[in-house]
This record gives C-alpha cells, structure tokens and sequence, in this order.
C-alpha cells in the first residue's frame, strides 16, 4: 500500500517533466520565434543591464597612498627625452645608460621576428618556444632593452612589467614622451622602500611591430629556446653584436637573458601623436587574442586612478557609425521613455537611462563585441595575455599634440602621466596572489560599466534554445513518418545515422577548405585577389566532388531512395551540430558565437525544402521561401563579412581582396574565430542550402 | 542463381570489411607520425596515472637504474607491463617519431581487440540464431541475419575516434580492453584457458575487470546470450505434451537435447574456468613476485597498484567524478566515502546479475559501462571499448530511444572537455568547476546510455515472450 504510494506521488514529477519537454517540442514553432525575438530584444537590452564596475580586490587599495613622483623625477625624464630625441642613432646606448644609472639590472635581448604561422589548434596547446626558422637575415634583428628593478621588500619571485614601445630607427616625440613618462617612474621606484615585486621595464622594439617583439621577449621569458644562440654567433651578425658587446664600463649591463618571478600585470604605455585639442585622455585597450580580457580590475584601477585621481577622460573604443543611426536612437528614445514610465509608477525601479547614454553603452558594447569577436589582440599587451598575465594598454593622448609641445606643458603631462602609472603600480604592488577577485568574462559598456558572464550569456542561450527543440520536434517527426522499404522500418530509430553522414562529410570539407591557404602560401608572388579566387574555386570544386562521391551507389546504401521525411532528419542533424558548434565557440570565444548565432541561427530553424513551400502555393509559404533565399545568401560568410563591416565600420564598397586580406589577418593571428568560420558556419550554411534545394 | 549473387554479396560485404580495417590502420599509423603536434599522451583525457605511457617509461627506467620502479609514486601498473613495453619505451629509431615501437604494438593489439570482436560476434549470432529457433521464431532469427553485427561492432571499435585517440596517445588501456575482450571471446568460443588467462591479466592490470567474473561464469554455465529461459521451458512442456501421446524410443538421445534445451547450469566448464584462473593467477603472481622480488615484495606491488586505484591517491583532473569530490572532503571522512564510492559498483553487481543472467555478454557490457563510470583513474579508452561492444548488440538494441540524442551528446562532451580543460588550465579564465561540469554531464551520458540499452534488452525480451507464447496458442487451438 504504502509503496503504490509513493509510487503515485514521484510519478507526476517525473511526468510533468516529460510533458514539458513534449509541449515544448510540439510547439517548436512558436517557441523558436518567441526564443529568437527575445534574444534579440535581450542583445538590445544589456547597455541597460550593465552594472558599475567596483574594484574587487581589497588588497588593491587605490589611490590610497600620497604620490611621490615629484618634479625632480619630472625634470631627468625631460633631460632623458631630450637625449633620446637629439641622438638618432645610439638609442639603445642612450637607454641603457639611464636605466643602469638607476642602478637596474639592464639586459639586451636580440630576437627575430617571428614569421606568420599557421597554427590554428594554438589555443589548445601551451605557449611553447617556437620555432626558429633557419634563414633569418641579420638585418631583420631587433634588440630589446629590458632593466629590472629588484625590489627593497620583495623575493624576487614575483614582478610587474612596464612595456613601452619605440622604434629606434624614428623615435616620434609620442614615443620619447612615453619613454619619458616609464623613465620618471622607474627612476622613482629605483629609490622607493615599499616595493614588494620587482619592475622590469621592457623598451620593446617596434621596427617589426610591437605585438611580436613583446611576444619573442615574453617567449624569451618562459620558455627559452637554445637555437638563438647560433644565429648570434653568425660572422655576419657581428655589426648588430657589438650593441650588447661593449658595454662601455657600465657596471651593471649584464649579459645574458634576466628574470624576475611571475609577472603580476604588465602595463603597456604609449602616448598618441595626434594632440585632441580638448582635454588629455585615456584610451584603454584591453582585448587580447580570441577575445580574452584581463581581469576586470586592473581596468578599474586605471580608471578609478585616473578618472577621479587624476582628471584623464578614460575611453574604451567605440563603433562611433552607431552615434548616427537612427533606429538606435529611436530605440533609446524609447527605453528612456519606458523607464520614465515605470518610475512614476513605483521610484524604485531604476532601469531607466537617458538615450545618449543607450547609444554611447550600445556602440561601446557593439565595438566590445567585435573587438571581441575578431580574436585579435588590440595592442602589444595581447602577448601577455597567453602566458596567463593579465595585461593592458594604456594610450594617453595629450591635449596638444607632441610635436607642438612646449617644455612646460610637456613637463605637466609627463607629471600627470608619471603619477598615473606610478598609482597604479602601487596598487598591484599590494597584491597579495594573483588576480583571481574579480572577472575575466565581460564586456564592456563604457570604462565604468560592464555587462558579466551571466547577464551576457542570458540573449546567447535565448537565442541558441529553440536548436535542440527544433531538431528534437524534426527528429521526432522523422521517425514517425512511414517509410517504404522494411529494413528501414526495423532500424528506424538509427536512421539518423545516415544524415549524420552527410553532415559529417560536410563539416569535414569544411576542414578542408580551411586548411586551403595553407597551400596557398606556397604559391609565390600571388595577389590576395587571385588567391582569393584560386581558394573559391577549389573549395566549390571539392564540394562538388564530394557531392558526387556521396551520391554515388557505393555510399548509398540500396536501400535509401530520396524518402518524404529525408530532409527532416538531415535538419535536424544539421541543427543539433550548430548547436554543438556554438555553445562550444561561446565557451572559446562569446563574442564570435554571438555574432555568429545572430547570423546562423535564423536560416537554421527556416531551412525547409523550396519545392515544398512552392508547391503549396499559399501567401505564407511563398514569403517563407523568399525569406529563405534572402537569409541563405547574407549568411554565406564573405557577404556576412561585407554586411557586418558596412554596419559597423561605416566604409561601403565591396573589394575581393578585403575579404582575403580579413582572413589571413585572422589566420595570422591564430584566432579561433578562423577555425569556427571554417567548420561550423561554412558548412552548416551549406547543408542549409541544400536542404532548400532537396529534391523532396 | 541466386545462390551466385548471394555469394557474390558475401564476398563483396567481406572485401567492403577489409578495406575498412586497413583504412583505420592507415589512419592510426599517419596520426602516429604527428605525435608532437598532437600531443596526445599529456592529455588528461587519454593517460590516466594507471595507463600513461609517460609514467611506464619512468618507471623502466627506475628499473632499469635498479630501483624500485614503484619509487617516487610514478608508476601504478603491473611489472609484467614494464618488461613488456618497457624496453620498447627506450628503444629508437633514428629519424623516427619516439614512441614508434610501442605505437606499432598498440595499433596490433586494436587490430587483434576488433578480430576478436567480430569473432565473439559471428559466435554470438550464430548461437542466438540457434537458439531463436529453438523457440520457434524463425522469422526472426533471419531478420538478425541480415546484420552482420560481429563485423559492425569491430568496425565501430575500429572507427571510433575514442578508439583512435587512446591509440595514437599510447595509452595503456588498449592492452587492458584487449584482455578484456579475449576474456569474453574465450568465454564465448568456451575455451576456458583463454578465457582465463584474458580475465587474470585484465585483473591485473586494472584490477576493475574483477566483477566480469560472473558473465564469464554465465557463460560458461549457460551459454551465450538467448532468449528469457522461461521460453524454452514453455517450449519443451509443449513437446512433451506431444510426445506423450508418441513413443518414447530415443530416451536417452533427449535427455542431453533437454538439457541443452532447458539451458540448466552445467557445473563441468564452470570449475575447469575455475581451475584455469587459479592456475594463471598463480603463474602471474609468481612472475611479479620475482620481478619485484628486491623492491618491497608482492606486498608493495598490491599497495602501489591496487591501493592506489583504491584509495584515489591521484587527484588530478580527469573524467571522472573522483577527483573533484575527493579533493573537497575532509580527511577524517576520507575512507567512509572510499567505501560508499566503491560501494556503488558492488551494490549494482547482484541486481543485474539476477535479471540479465540469460544475456550474460550483454551482461559483460553492462558491467564494462558501470565500471567505466565509477573508476577511479577513468579514460577514453573504456569508453571507446563499451561502446564497440554495445556494436555487438545491434540487432536487439535497434530500437532504442535517445540514440540520437546520446550521440550529440557523446560528440558535445568530448569537445567541451578539451576546452573547458584549457580554459581552466591554460588560459586561466575558468575554474575547476568548468572542467568538472564536463565530467558530470559525461557521467549523465554514460548512465542514460546504460539505462537505455538494458531497458531496451529488457523489452526485446517482451517482445520474444510475446510472439513466442502467441505462437504456443496457436499451436494448441
């Protein structure tokens, strides 16, 4: 008795579950718009949803303590600039000299620089040495100058890492002044008793870029490679040699390669050239490679310590094409009124922003999202970002330009520059472990606002959901379908496999065509236009083969006509694999899997059979065919490249070769956004294709 | 004529099986040329503490630098491992990827698993084939020939990128699922010394492989898997009301056709197994015992081997659920939960045994898939080894539910894991949970897998009563 019991009472739990479930799948249609309309309309919604950013981390403390950068340490920075802009030709010299004067340990490092690569599972691998390729020139040789610091307090495990760029063959008075501002605070922090963690002050070479000198000297850091030693060694190099070979009676020029712990964060320093007339900003750049963000505070630092302590304007980047649309400032117009609204009806309910605000957070957060989504590093800090380093750029753009700069106001702006970072050295140098307090999946909104992991991914899973229903609702359908031949009936709840074949042998042409330039780079003296053309056609051409391959007899089984639910079982395999693809490119990449679903995710859930909706002949069906053929050509990945780029970045024009050039910057780059272009949205947009045009 | 066209297909199904097996080797053997760019050995997915290659290595060289190769908490496996592959660890070929000997050994032995499979396979149709039409569902056994599923669950074996990656990340569980699946071929074939030597070495590389003891007895007192029994008995009650009324000459000749009718536990092979394992199990013994005679004895062996899969010393991540919930729980509740965790494999051991015992290779597989998902050090390999031998049961399991869904299920897990796990490790953004995350719903999968197939047996078995008692009553009216 009791058990009949117990068993009634855990029954309808369980049932209600299931039903659910079948309610769900049954309704797949209306769930499927209701998912897709609100997903969007969340997207829309985050630049209210943004939270202020606080710092999290109490041992940070910012601003806490006086500055002690004074006009003294001020003044040698002039006179080091001075040097620096005067001699053209022994920079390196001039620089060494400085540092080893504030009794640093100063080190050159030679490197090459590293030659484009195509290595599209680096995300998966550890940062290794990489591969020193044996032809290098002496003339492509770069010298990085690195000086540290150790510290009164410290145990020399732990460092923070100063980087500013330059290049030594035109040292632009930008350069010289962000030099100078590095030089004011490590001279201050050469003499301070509270330094905890070593500063290294890296002067990264910039001649061949500044993301690749950062990246060799970082690679230099944490995983040494023993072949360099050769190419030093080389007679032909000996002119470059002699740089780190006479080290003029210094007494602390070290030889060798020098280290100083783990790096806590490092600060990337630039000052812009162009002077903006109204006041000193701040730009942060903090994107990494595959849109990984340091930890959420170190912004804050930067932009408590300068916006408030410091009276920078702190900006991040901004889609500024989106200041002049209309329909965003419609929509905010709107959502100011709405949020009007509902505080009169009860004070509490503070959602409401005013419209500029909207567009500003809207067009933050949409540059945010692309920055994002490319995968490529915004600046040298990117380098640090694979070796776990939380990094950023900092580029101060003076009122008046550097060029017209007059030694007072250059004297002020150093000062102002000095005391900023010498803040914000001082609150890391707080820092008891790593940072680990606050977080590393957001986007931003603005430099004080930001949108979190669990608030972003809110329109993601909204817009993702009706995938797995709708390919449940298909698949269910196909099985319940008659079918002709018995065998068929007899295994009829594996008849999936066959589509899964197909689907299989799509994602994995797929696989080919992404791996396609890596041929193409062989080809000598090639244009990106023919390139271009040379990869469409090969790419098509391998479609088509392996079109005919499956088609033919020996893969198709006898028993497998074209069947009525045929094209229902391929969707549904096709849509539960976009699924896999994107839920598994927002945990590598959000940003990407976003952009991504918005464009993939609506002609998945439409695709349906052309002759089907024509045949029907009603006014529904019609326009679901056009919408169909409409969707099936913006998602073809160079048209999404050109729509997504006339939206955001204002340029009009379509040019081949763009395209190319957009992809190799990808590959070079490795980022991962390539590989999910290649292997999922390709080849899911072209089983949609061919579901619309399934002979059913 | 149409005996030609048969023979004609026969021969073109066994040629189309062949091309299959050399391609998946072919294909072992190009991914074995990459090894550096794969990396597959470090992964956590594929080498485990007891089945890395990596950990083997060290310890021959302990060996061989005369230590003991257990020193230092490296090595976890059977010495008779290390003097096996042992020497092909160190051995080089120039200008050779390292490892080429040891991948060359372990592509042969996915070979010889997926032979063996096929084999127990084609025993396994052919008797199941029999003993269906010993109840009377001819019509049936035709169907279940229409599939060969001994040459399916081979190339499944053979194909699946489990498989694949246990095999080119030289992951010693290819050996261990190899002694496995010669246990259930010899229980099959009812060689018992075969039999018994696979099931001695399985248990002791990896001590999990002792509970397949019980189907292997089944086996060998029953036969391999057939109809519920309840069916042959209703069967020959039917006979013998017929033959009441008839002579009753051939007395003798019926009374061995009943016994093997009836399926009555026959005692003879059971405890010539029994002899067999003894006998194997002490050679394997004596063998260790010399081996590691100057390092501690047996008695370091057992605590380094099978104490360390027992107490879950190693808690790096893995794919399993150990890991997680060890590193959390408090010291002094440590062994209490040992206990409860280890439990849990035993306590299903009865139940299972009781109802599944006229399927007792299915029974086999059941097993495989419950240990898998209760290890302690779990890897792709034992994954990839159930779901070969789940191949084998295509016919009964063609109607199960949610295949559909475990497999995107399957293929999601194994790409998240590689991820989440860089995420946490690598790029230092996520957190263990993230990896774990994984694990569970790889755990979900496993289980849903294994609820699924053995309610499905369970219904196939409906079905057969169902038709075969049907028959019964049209007999008699």
């Amino acid at each position: 008795m009791a058990e009949s019991e117990t068993v009634t009472a855990t029954k309808p739990s369980v049932r209600r579950f299931v039903k659910l479930g079948i309610f769900l799948i049954s309704h797949s249609n209306y769930v499927s718009f209701i998912g897709l309309v609100s997903g969007i309309v969340a997207l829309l919604l985050l630049p209210i949803l943004a939270k202020n950013t606080y710092v999290s981390e109490n041992a940070l403390m910012p601003g806490s303590a006086n500055n002690m950068l004074s006009t003294q340490h001020v003044s040698r920075a002039t006179e080091f600039v001075n040097d620096l802009t005067d001699s053209v030709s022994e920079s390196h010299e001039i620089i060494a000299q400085y540092m080893s004067a504030l009794d640093a340990e100063v080190t050159y490092h030679k490197f090459h620089p590293q030659l484009n690569q195509f290595n599209p599972l680096h995300f998966f691998t550890s940062p290794d040495s990489g591969i020193v390729s044996k032809n290098i020139s002496c003339s492509s040789l770069g010298i990085n100058i690195a000086g540290i610091i150790r510290a009164p307090r410290g145990d020399g495990k732990e460092s923070i890492v100063l980087v500013t760029p330059y290049n030594p063959r035109k040292v632009g008075p930008g350069e010289a002044l962000s030099l100078g501002i590095a030089y004011s605070v490590f001279s201050l922090l050469s003499r301070v008793t509270w330094l905890a963690k070593d500063v290294i002050w890296l002067v990264a070479d910039s001649q061949y870029g500044e993301y690749s000198a950062v990246d060799a000297w970082l690679r230099e850091y944490h995983a040494p490679a023993f072949r360099e030693a050769d190419i030093d060694n080389s007679e032909t190099c000996n002119a470059i040699n002699e740089v780190g070979q006479n080290p003029s009676s210094d007494r602390k020029l070290y030889s060798g390669f020098r280290r100083a712990g783990t790096m806590a964060a490092a600060l990337v320093i630039k000052v812009a050239e162009q002077g903006n007339r109204h006041e000193d900003i701040l730009n942060i750049y903090p994107e990494a490679s595959n849109g990984q963000m340091p930890n959420l505070d170190l912004i804050n630092i930067v932009n408590y310590l300068g916006a408030h302590k410091r009276g920078l304007r702190v900006k991040v980047n901004k889609m500024f094409s989106l200041f002049g649309s209309r329909w965003l400032n419609t929509l905010g117009g709107i959502l100011e009124s709405l949020g009007q609204i509902a505080r009169s009806l009860n004070p509490q309910w503070k959602f409401g922003i005013s419209a500029t605000e909207y567009v500003e957070g809207a067009a933050t957060l949409a540059s945010s999202l692309y920055l994002q989504g490319l995968g490529v590093p915004t600046g040298p800090h990117g380098a640090f970002r694979d070796y776990q380093v939380d990094a950023i750029t900092l580029e101060i753009s003076p009122k008046v330009s550097p060029y017209k700069m007059i030694s007072h106001s250059r004297n002020e702006f150093i000062l102002r520059g000095g005391r900023l970072i010498e803040g914000v050295i001082r609150s890391i140098n707080n820092l008891l472990e790593k940072f680990h307090q606050s977080f590393f999946l957001y986007l931003l909104t603005s430099s004080s606002k930001f949108v979190s992991v669990g608030v972003y991914m809110i329109p993601f899973a909204l817009l993702v959901a009706p995938l797995p229903i709708v390919a449940g609702s298909l698949y269910s359908e196909a099985s319940k379908s008659s079918s002709s031949s018995e065998v068929v009936v007899k295994y009829k709840s594996w008849k999936w496999l066959n589509s899964a074949r197909k689907v299989l042998a799509i994602h994995l042409w797929g696989a080919v065509v992404s791996l396609l330039p890596y041929f193409l780079y062989q080809i000598p003296n090639s244009t990106p236009t023919t390139n271009f053309t040379v990869w469409g056609i090969l790419s098509a051409s391998s479609l088509l083969i392996l079109y005919f391959v499956l088609g033919s007899p020996i893969f198709e089984s006898a028993t497998s006509q074209p069947e009525k639910g045929e094209w229902a079982s391929l969707k549904s395999v096709t849509i539960a694999t976009t699924f896999i693809g994107l839920s598994l490119m927002s945990v590598i990449n959000f940003a990407t899997a976003e952009i991504g679903a918005l464009l993939i995710v609506p002609i998945c859930l439409m695709a349906q059979p052309l002759k089907l909706d024509i045949r029907s002949r009603s006014l529904r069906t019609l326009l679901r065919a056009t919408c169909n053929l409409a969707l099936g050509l913006v998602v073809f990945p160079p048209v999404a490249y050109f729509l997504i780029k006339g939206a955001f970045e204002d340029t009009y024009g379509i040019k081949v070769d763009e395209y190319w050039n957009w992809v190799e910057s990808l590959w070079t780059w490795n980022s991962a956004t390539y590989l999910y272009v290649g292997i999922v949205h390709l080849p899911c947009w072209a089983l949609c294709i061919h579901i619309l045009f399934h002979p059913c | 004529m149409s005996t030609k066209t048969e023979a004609t297909v026969k021969m073109n199904k066994v040629q189309w099986f062949w091309t299959w097996v050399i391609g998946s080797v072919i294909l072992r053997l190009i991914l074995v040329y990459f090894p550096q760019n794969l990396n597959l050995s470090s992964r956590p997915e594929v080498s485990t503490p007891l089945t890395s290659i990596r950990r083997l290595a060290e310890g021959y060289w302990l060996k061989q630098s005369s230590m003991s190769p257990y020193a230092g908490s490296m090595y976890h496996g059977s010495p008779l491992l290390l003097t096996l592959l042992g020497p092909l660890t160190v051995t080089k070929i120039e200008g050779q990827p390292d490892h080429l000997l040891c991948s060359l050994v372990f592509v042969m032995a996915d070979v010889v698993t997926a032979m063996l499979i096929c084999a127990a396979g084609k025993k396994l149709q052919v008797a199941y084939g029999s003993s269906l039409e010993s109840v009377g569902l001819h019509q049936l056994s035709e169907d279940s020939d229409i599939l060969p599923s001994g040459d399916f669950a081979a190339l499944v074996y053979l194909w699946n990128p489990f498989t694949i990656v246990a095999c080119v990340g030289l992951s010693t569980s290819v050996i261990e699922n190899l002694m496995i699946v010669l246990t259930l071929y010899g229980a099959c074939a009812r060689v018992a010394p075969l039999a018994a030597f696979g099931w001695v070495i399985a248990t002791h590389l990896s001590l999990y492989p002792a509970i397949l003891i019980i189907p292997v007895v089944l086996l060998f007192g029953y036969g391999p898997d057939a109809p519920p029994r309840k069916l042959f008995r209703q069967r020959k009650n039917l006979e013998l009301d017929d033959s009441t009324s008839s002579d009753r000459n051939c007395l003798e000749d019926e009374s061995v056709n009943e016994k093997r009718m009836l399926k009555v536990f026959s005692w003879r092979p059971v405890v010539l197994l029994l002899f067999w394992v003894l006998l194997w199990s002490s050679y394997v013994l004596i063998l260790c015992g010399i081996y590691v005679q100057q390092h501690g004895g047996l008695q370091e062996m057992f605590k380094r081997s099978y104490g360390f899969i027992l107490t879950i010393q190693d808690l790096s991540p893995n794919i399993g659920v150990f890991w997680y919930f060890f590193a959390e729980v408090f010291d002094f509740f440590r062994s209490f939960f040992l206990i409860v965790f280890h439990g849990n494999i035993l306590l299903l051991i009865v139940p299972l045994a009781i109802r599944l015992n006229h399927r007792p290779c299915f029974l086999a597989f059941v097993y495989i898939v419950l240990s898998s998902i209760l290890k302690s050090y779990p890897s792709v390999g034992d994954s990839a080894l159930y779901l070969g031998l789940l191949g084998l049961f295509a016919y009964e399991l063609k109607d199960m539910q949610y295949s559909f869904f475990l497999f995107s299920g399957f293929v999601g897990v194994s790409l998240f894991s590689p991820v989440m796990h860089n995420l946490w490790i690598w790029r230092g953004t996520g957190n263990a949970n993230f990896y774990f995350a994984t694990a569970i719903g790889y755990a979900l999968l496993q289980i849903i897998l294994v609820i699924e197939s053995v309610s499905t047996m369970l219904n196939h078995d409906r079905m057969l009563t169902k038709l075969s008692t049907a028959k019964l009553q049209n007999v008699k009216s």
